[in-house]
């Protein structure tokens, strides 16, 4: 602050490093952040969870995704049966697979879902090289 | 003498200005929308007036709002990745109202506007509804790869596929859920827990332990502190990452 009320005839001549400054902060930066997404392109939801803070949202997730599952699969099995009359049949396939939608969002966001995909993409390769 | 609790009274809608009545339902401007008008208003004063000088060396406020701005600008790069600067402005919004919101919900005698589902649901629905028209708009019918994740093997695809999109539909209920059920649960446990203090103290010998109960709300305060802003970030973070399957679909 103070530097800045140092005086105002001298503003013009100071101000202009100032702004060759800011310019090659913008420039630094740019670069950085062109290099930055390289580095973790997509972290997974549950990889970054190292303090506690994020940790802690973490766990106040897990449960939500869970519920939220059950509760999208109750309320699209509803509709279905609303708009399609298919009467009992939308809600309870819709139910049992909003159930497996909870688990498998649980599965995401806890991070137990990244081994066994990799796994089976890995499967699927050794077929196609045995076959 | 029995001291009545209500806990669920803090809830309620006081219109404050009435518009009249469509069907039954009366149009009003309740205390919400007021605290919404104000959380604006906090927020443009902490954004706008604060960072006017926009000095080099950040005063008070200024650099308050700089660091809300980085930390943001951090949590949505790590979430998002590349390209996801244009969604800034959104998630920087939806941060500060919630968070502002949260914050005032914790001034006693105050309103929690977010401890109504509606409110958060609306929040909710801008995200995903900015999600699919973004998603559509940028990549057209491949977008609607986020329903096909790769690596699954042919015959388990059609199952995972309709899971994919009972999770897409799953997202703005989680979000609206998680925000929505933490505030109102822990205004209510908050509120049942100073209530044991009158109600212990009113039963005669039972009153000497009734620094327990105000220890103990007390400490729950502080907890409800930590979640009003853990929800606003937890919020932002969702937000962000739903976006980023908007930008980059087809992982």
């Amino acid at each position: 602050m103070s530097g800045n009320d140092a005086g105002d005839g001298n503003g013009d001549g100071r101000q202009k490093p100032d702004e060759d400054l800011s310019a090659r902060l913008k420039h630094l930066e740019k670069q950085i952040e062109e290099k930055l997404p390289a580095a973790p392109s997509r972290p997974s939801p549950g990889a970054g969870a190292s303090n506690g803070a994020s940790s802690l949202g973490l766990a106040m997730r897990l449960s939500t995704e869970f519920i939220a599952g059950v509760l999208a699969g109750g309320i699209l099995g509803w509709l279905c049966d609303q708009f399609l009359g298919t009467k009992p049949w939308g809600l309870i396939v819709l139910l049992m697979l909003g159930f497996a939608t909870g688990v498998y969002n649980v599965m995401r966001v806890s991070g137990s879902l990244s081994r066994p995909a990799a796994k089976s993409a890995a499967d699927k390769n050794q077929d196609r090289e045995r076959s | 003498m029995a001291v009545k609790m209500d806990p669920i009274h803090q809830f309620e809608l006081k219109p404050l200005v009435s518009f009249g009545h469509i069907g039954n339902q009366e149009i009003a401007f309740t205390q919400s929308a007021l605290y919404m008008f104000a959380a604006v208003g906090i927020i443009a004063l902490i954004t706008i007036v604060a960072t006017a000088q926009r000095s080099v060396v950040p005063g008070r406020m200024q650099s308050v709002a700089e660091m809300f701005y980085e930390f943001i600008g951090s949590t949505l790069r790590q979430s998002a990745g590349h390209g996801s600067e244009r969604f800034m402005p959104l998630i920087f919004s939806l941060f500060m109202f919630v968070l502002v919101l949260n914050m005032f919900g914790m001034i006693p005698y105050a309103f929690a506007v977010t401890s109504h589902i509606i409110v958060t649901f609306a929040l909710a629905l801008l995200v995903i509804t900015t999600v699919i028209v973004y998603g559509f708009m940028a990549h057209g019918t491949k977008f609607l790869k986020v329903f096909v994740p790769s690596g699954v093997p042919g015959w388990l695809m059609p199952m995972i596929v309709a899971i994919e999109i009972v999770s897409f539909v799953s997202r703005p209920i989680s979000l609206a859920v998680r925000l929505f059920a933490n505030v109102l649960a822990g205004h209510i446990a908050l509120k049942i827990f100073a209530g044991f203090v009158p109600a212990l103290l009113a039963a005669g010998a039972w009153g000497a332990i009734s620094p327990l109960p105000l220890a103990l709300s007390v400490a729950v305060t502080a907890l409800e502190f930590l979640v009003a802003g853990l929800q606003a970030y937890v919020f932002a973070t969702l937000a962000s990452i739903y976006l980023s399957d908007a930008l980059h679909p087809g992982h």
